[in-house]
């Protein structure tokens, strides 16, 4: 090892802290990088694998939307579309005691269909009664592994919910490997003969038909013969078609958990900056030394950038191997959130791919290299003598300050522009938003220097001599307090700022909750995705429930997801009890006539995600797909904050002139005056069959479990949020370590002049402090610009929808005491140390 | 894992009964496979390439049908009944096994040589009801009630399967040198496939597209269900034939008075009748060539719980056109240890219409050559002598191509045969027959045979 790499590693480990802390900075910058990555990563791998499953070898599916497939379809296809490989799929998800907190996948199929679709089912296998799978009318089959778990052995009753249903299925045999998909696809799966399938759903018809189309014209011509046997509402498309839409769906959920992701990694290449920068300026007596003995530029140039690369693998490595770890975790609250809104998807393990870990290993050890790049421009640059001199460097700095904040107004404003920008692009939202918070993070040193003015004299009074000299102290090192004080700026303005767009949001939810939720008691069948019902209740029901003493009136609520022309549509029908109207408010439309229309089924009501989404507005004509279809335009946009994909809402009249369907997904029932609510849900529980699975659930239980989801929903968000602020605040933990170190030999004069510990130590605290409460009033405009812009640009943008900012005064108090507190908490080590120094050992140095 | 070493003895494979009964024995496989095998058009040679890919075969429809206890609660065919027609063309579903069954020798205006095999079987995967007993043999309808759903209508009922088809076309080419063999596999439900007879003569037995039916409008003048269509294809085996059929005799019912005995055991015995000749025009595909071709066909129908015994191994089993007008049809039973079963008969029709039923000593069969299935080395007999005495008839029997081995699920043999006569001078046949000039002796017919038990194993390699 040649001297230079000698004096490198000496140095690196005779300051362990240092290099520790310099190496958590990058560690935990790449992990949590990588394991919202990962997290997002193996819940989209886990969607596909499961969609892959299902779907099968399939080229082409035929869909039927809400009214769904006739039987004989499938005959039809093959005789007069000539097309044999096609398999009828029957789908829904089961539920089961057995197996708490899942959703299996109940695929409905025919065998004898299968063989070109989905042979990794493998019905084939010895352990295994086919005959019995089709012949019993509650036979299932599930993975061996899935059967291990749910404690399933083979002819055991399985007791299931299926769409609101309760079923008894016999479990006929298991399934092994999953063939070329592996064990994986087929462990949310429960596999049953179509017949049974349809007897569990009580549904005679079918979801889907899969089809293997040739290429090329054959295929072509092939479509068009299927095409023109096809019942209104049906659709045939490619298979992946449908699942691309649904994956689609998440994809401002991604972006969002993303962007809060790379903010950790910011804040990471700042710790990796102060770290670096740190380790330089301890040394430029060093360096200025070797440059003096001949040492070339080229070669200390090596050095400090070897220094910086071997720190930034090393740190890289340990960030990869605690993002994996992490990112388990992590998985957890992405597939809950996802399960939550969207769909059912389930994951096992996280999936850790190369370009995973590549694209981790090059941010880590990319932004090291990086960040590290002014402190090797420190070391390098400077000539031998003044090398040695630091009052030169902050003298530089100094002068820079004027320029640093013009540039930061400027960068600001051009964040203030692009989020002006009429786009809907989230994109360019986060990079706007970006902008303006670095710009006003910018604004730090001048800020610091004008803070600094103002209380010095103030503290002089107030505090005597030592208020004077730290107030100055942290304009004199202004190169260093200014980087953490534009740290601890942005940390502390996206946690408040995060902190008030939560808020706000919730309180918006809790406000429309309040006014959305009318009636005093719900009724749906229990269903896999919360925020969407499975199922419906069957006409009788609904009649006896209506009927039952207590109830003075009933809404009914049908909800359906059909293929349309504006992709997967969410539609619900709507038989409105008076009492129910006030839960829909109209940002646009006249509420007057809106509701007169929209009962007489001559107008729609769309929510107004919807309406964002696909541009349109009161008065724009929508077609709802259905057996004969049915084109209506738009009477009113309401608020909603139940699906960021949008709803439709039509008539029920309209819903039964589309749909031969007399079902109903949810009851809102009002009660007469004076009736007990308790009363009447046990009253209505009895009107409930024995196979029927039912929830019902009073107004404020509903409201409650619609907060408990809006809370897991934000769970991760808290998570990213405080993971971002921990590296903030290691950031500038060193940083007031290097300002702190560095000032050794100045606090050592100070001590032998007679200064005890306890006043070097007020001094530190008096100095972070002061740090502190810039950076918390510089917060306040920052935290509060990201909450705007999270509010109406990132939300509206993503999921369509708008929310009421509520701000109280407490963001001031907040955003300054958090800044304040984390700056005196990152100064007590230091201070400490500081205070402890025998000024001998202060001043050997000399 | 071994299919044959879990289920015993090997499929006791018989004729196209055997067939399906091999079907019901061996398995399980049979499902298991053809609904989970490799898909269609990607096959290699025939469904071989599935067979050997795929080791786990097995599927305990044995169990599910293949019990004395379960053979019980089908109804049986312990004595002549009587056929009504058109009904009887349907399907019998209180029976576990039945099928329709029609082979054609063709030929183009040109003299272009081609045996059609096209076959529609039904499997009961399960006994009908309890309560419902043996009522009304007609034809299959409003099957599939849940015994075990209770009062309740089955809202799965129109997919609930009592029957799985099986559907077995092949083509012979003689000029081409090819033969072609697909097999298919369908629920009976949601008109995916059966057999019904609609408004008293609309008939049809049908698997997905392919069918047998009526042609509808009938032509005039049509009588019954007649002419019949038959239609099947696989584009991706480059096979297809639509020819329209219409019977030049009237119906046969085999054996005694349609029952035809199989087995000593009372009740292993089927209910069997027969189209024995048919004219037959229209037009097939051989590869990328679509042929006008006319002939004759020969249609069988048969009904059954329970046929072979145990101890029987296959089935020798001939049907043939003499130019002369009459048909022959004669089988012979095997027996395990190679001798011939005295339940093997046969049965002689004039160009009237008229019948003679044939007993076991009526007619002798002597296997003249042997080939040798590439597939595995099965060897089966290729040319025979057919003797019926009393009929004045000696025959030599010669493939039109030798390997006409259906390789599918069970593997037999069914090919197109051409006849010559063997009884040149006087009563000296035997040695003429195996002299060379007996292939230059004149033809005097055409017809199809079906071997079964030489391919012991199904499905071959497990």
């Amino acid at each position: 090892m040649s001297l230079l790499g000698r004096a490198s590693r000496r140095f690196l480990l005779r300051h362990p802290g240092q290099l520790a802390l310099t190496l958590l900075g990058v560690a935990l910058g790449v992990a949590v990088v990588v394991s919202i990555d990962l997290a997002i990563l193996s819940s989209r791998a886990a969607f596909a694998a499961s969609t892959e499953t299902v779907a099968g070898r399939a080229t082409h599916a035929i869909e039927g939307g809400a009214a769904r497939l006739p039987d004989d379809l499938l005959a039809r296809v093959r005789r007069e579309a000539g097309v044999r490989a096609s398999a009828p799929v029957v789908e829904a998800y089961a539920m089961t005691r057995a197996l708490p907190g899942r959703a299996l996948r109940l695929l409905g199929i025919d065998p004898f269909s299968e063989r070109p679709f989905r042979p990794w089912l493998g019905l084939g296998g010895p352990d295994f009664d086919l005959t019995r799978l089709i012949t019993d009318a509650g036979g299932v089959v599930v993975a061996a592994e899935v059967a291990a778990e749910a404690g399933w052995r083979v002819d055991d009753p399985v007791d299931l919910i299926v769409e609101g249903r309760r079923v008894t299925a016999t479990l006929v045999g298991v399934i092994g490997e999953g063939g070329d998909l592996g064990g994986e696809a087929l462990r949310d799966l429960m596999i049953t003969d179509i017949a049974t399938a349809q007897r569990f759903l009580a549904r005679p018809r079918l979801d889907r038909i899969d089809l293997r189309l040739p290429e090329g014209a054959p295929g072509e011509e092939a479509a068009a013969r299927v095409r023109a046997l096809l019942p209104g509402g049906a659709t045939l498309a490619p298979a992946g078609a449908r699942a691309e839409e649904m994956a689609g769906m998440l994809g401002a959920f991604d972006l969002n958990l993303t962007a809060l992701s790379l903010l950790a990694l910011v804040f990471g290449v700042f710790l990796i900056y102060n770290a670096m920068t740190f380790s330089v300026v301890q040394r430029r007596e060093l360096f200025g030394g070797l440059r003096a003995i001949g040492v070339t530029r080229r070669e200390l140039f090596g050095m400090v950038i070897s220094e910086a690369a071997w720190t930034g693998v090393v740190g890289t490595v340990l960030g990869l191997a605690l993002g994996v770890a992490l990112g388990r975790g992590l998985v957890g609250l992405v597939t809950r959130t996802i399960n939550d809104l969207y769909f059912v998807v389930s994951v096992e393990s996280v999936t850790v791919t190369p370009i995973l870990l590549l694209k981790g290993g090059v941010l880590g050890v990319g932004a090291t290299l990086l960040a590290a790049l002014p402190a090797v421009r420190e070391a390098v640059l400077a000539p031998p003598r003044t090398s040695m001199v630091r009052s030169l460097g902050e003298a530089r700095a100094r002068d820079l300050v004027p320029r640093l904040g013009w540039a930061g107004v400027a960068v600001s404003l051009a964040g203030v522009a692009l989020l002006l920008l009429p786009t809907r692009s989230l994109v360019v939202g986060f990079v706007g938003l970006a902008c303006v918070v670095l710009g006003i993070a910018a604004l730090a040193p001048v800020s610091t220097v004008v803070a600094a003015r103002l209380l010095t004299p103030l503290l002089g009074r107030t505090v005597g001599i030592l208020g004077t000299m730290a107030s100055r102290g942290v304009v004199a090192a202004l190169s260093r307090t200014a980087p953490a004080i534009a740290a601890l700026v942005v940390a502390v303005s996206v946690t408040v700022g995060l902190g008030v767009m939560i808020a706000s949001f919730r309180a918006t939810l809790i406000d429309w909750l309040d006014y959305t939720l009318q009636a005093d008691i719900y009724v749906a069948p229990p269903s896999a995705v919360a925020s969407r019902s499975a199922g419906t209740l069957p006409p009788e029901l609904v009649q006896r429930m209506s009927d039952t003493p207590g109830v003075a009136g009933v809404s009914t609520l049908r909800a359906a997801e059909v293929p349309s022309e504006y992709g997967e549509l969410r539609i619900v029908a709507l038989d409105l009890d008076p009492r129910g109207e006030a839960a829909y408010r109209f940002r646009a439309g006249d509420p007057a006539t809106a509701f007169a229309r929209f009962r007489a089924g001559e107008a729609l009501l769309v929510s107004e995600p919807f309406a964002y989404r696909h541009g349109l507005g009161v008065g724009d004509r929508v077609r709802i797909p259905g057996a004969e279809g049915v084109e209506l335009p738009i009477a009113a946009v309401f608020t909603d904050f139940g699906s960021d994909q949008g709803v439709v809402l039509m008539g029920r009249v309209v819903w039964d002139r589309l749909f031969d369907d007399a079902g109903v997904t949810s009851l809102g029932i009002f009660l007469a005056e004076g009736a007990r609510t308790r009363e009447v849900i046990a009253a209505l529980e009895a009107t409930v069959g024995a196979d029927q699975a039912v929830f019902i659930n009073s107004n404020r239980r509903l409201r409650e479990g619609s907060l408990v989801v809006f809370d897991r929903t934000f769970a991760i968000t808290g998570v990213l949020r405080a993971l971002a602020f921990v590296v903030a605040f290691i950031g500038v933990i060193s940083a007031l370590m290097a300002l702190q170190l560095e000032r050794a030999r100045e606090l050592g004069v100070l001590r032998a002049n007679g200064l005890t510990p306890r006043q070097v130590w007020g001094l530190v605290t008096a100095q972070t402090g002061l740090m502190g409460v810039v950076a918390g009033v510089l917060a306040i405009p920052a935290g509060l610009a990201l909450a705007v812009v999270m509010i109406f640009v990132v939300n509206k943008r993503s999921f369509g929808w708008t929310l009421e900012m509520t701000v109280g005064p407490e963001l001031l108090v907040q955003s300054v005491a958090l800044a304040v507190l984390a700056a005196l908490a990152a100064g007590i080590w230091p201070a400490w140390r500081m205070s402890r120094t025998s000024p001998a050992v202060a001043l050997r140095n000399e | 894992m071994s299919e044959a070493g879990r289920r015993g003895p090997a499929a006791p494979p018989g004729g196209r009964r055997g067939v399906t009964l091999a079907l019901v024995a061996a398995g399980a496989s049979v499902i298991g496979w053809l609904a989970f095998g490799p898909a269609e058009g990607e096959r290699g040679g025939g469904v071989r390439d599935a067979a050997e890919a795929d080791g786990a075969l097995t599927l305990s429809l044995v169990e599910a049908m293949g019990g004395g206890d379960d053979a019980e609660r089908y109804a049986r065919a312990f004595e002549p009944r009587p056929f009504v027609f058109p009904a009887d063309h349907a399907a019998h579903p209180d029976f576990r096994t039945e099928w329709w069954y029609v082979t054609s020798n063709l030929a183009t205006a040109d003299g272009r040589r081609f045996g059609v095999h096209f076959t529609i079987f039904r499997n009961a995967l399960r006994p009908p009801p309890e309560s419902a007993p043996d009522e009304s043999p007609g034809p299959e309808e409003g099957v599939g009630a849940e015994e075990d759903s209770g009062p309740e209508e089955d809202p799965g009922a129109e997919w609930r399967a009592r029957d799985l088809y099986m559907g077995h076309f092949a083509l012979a080419d003689a000029t081409a040198g090819r033969f072609t063999e697909v097999e298919r596999f369908t629920r009976g439900a949601a008109g995916l496939a059966g057999a019904r007879v609609e408004d008293g003569r609309a008939f049809r037995v049908w698997i997905d597209e392919w069918a047998i039916e009526s042609v509808n409008p009938p032509e005039p003048g049509a009588a019954g269900i007649f002419p019949l269509r038959l239609v099947a294809g696989d584009p991706g085996a480059g096979i297809a034939i639509d020819l329209v059929a219409r019977p030049m005799k009237p119906v046969v019912l085999q054996g005694k008075d349609g029952l035809s005995q199989k087995g000593d055991e009372p009740g292993n015995a089927s209910y069997y009748y027969s189209f024995t000749r048919l004219r037959t025009e229209g037009r097939l595909v051989s590869g990328s060539d679509t042929f006008s071709v006319s002939g004759e066909s020969w249609i069988d129908r048969e009904w059954s719980t329970s046929a072979l015994d145990a101890t029987q191994a296959g089935w020798d089993w001939f049907a043939l056109h003499l130019d002369d007008g009459r048909d022959l049809m004669v089988y012979r039973l095997r027996g395990i240890d190679g001798s011939s079963d005295p339940l093997s008969e046969g049965i002689l029709v004039d160009p009237d219409g008229s019948s003679r039923r044939l007993g076991v000593d009526d007619f002798t069969l002597e296997v003249l050559e042997r080939w040798t299935s590439p597939v595995d080395g099965a060897v089966y007999p290729s040319t025979w002598r057919v003797e019926v005495p009393s009929a004045d008839l000696a025959l030599r029997v010669v493939p039109l191509l030798r390997d006409q081995e259906m390789n599918v699920t069970v593997r037999y043999w069914e090919g197109a045969v051409e006849l010559f006569d063997a009884a040149p001078a006087g009563r000296d046949g035997r040695d003429g027959a195996r002299s060379e000039g007996a292939s230059r002796a004149p033809r005097v017919g055409r017809g199809y045979v079906e071997l079964t038990g030489y391919a012991g194993r199904a499905p071959p390699g497990r």
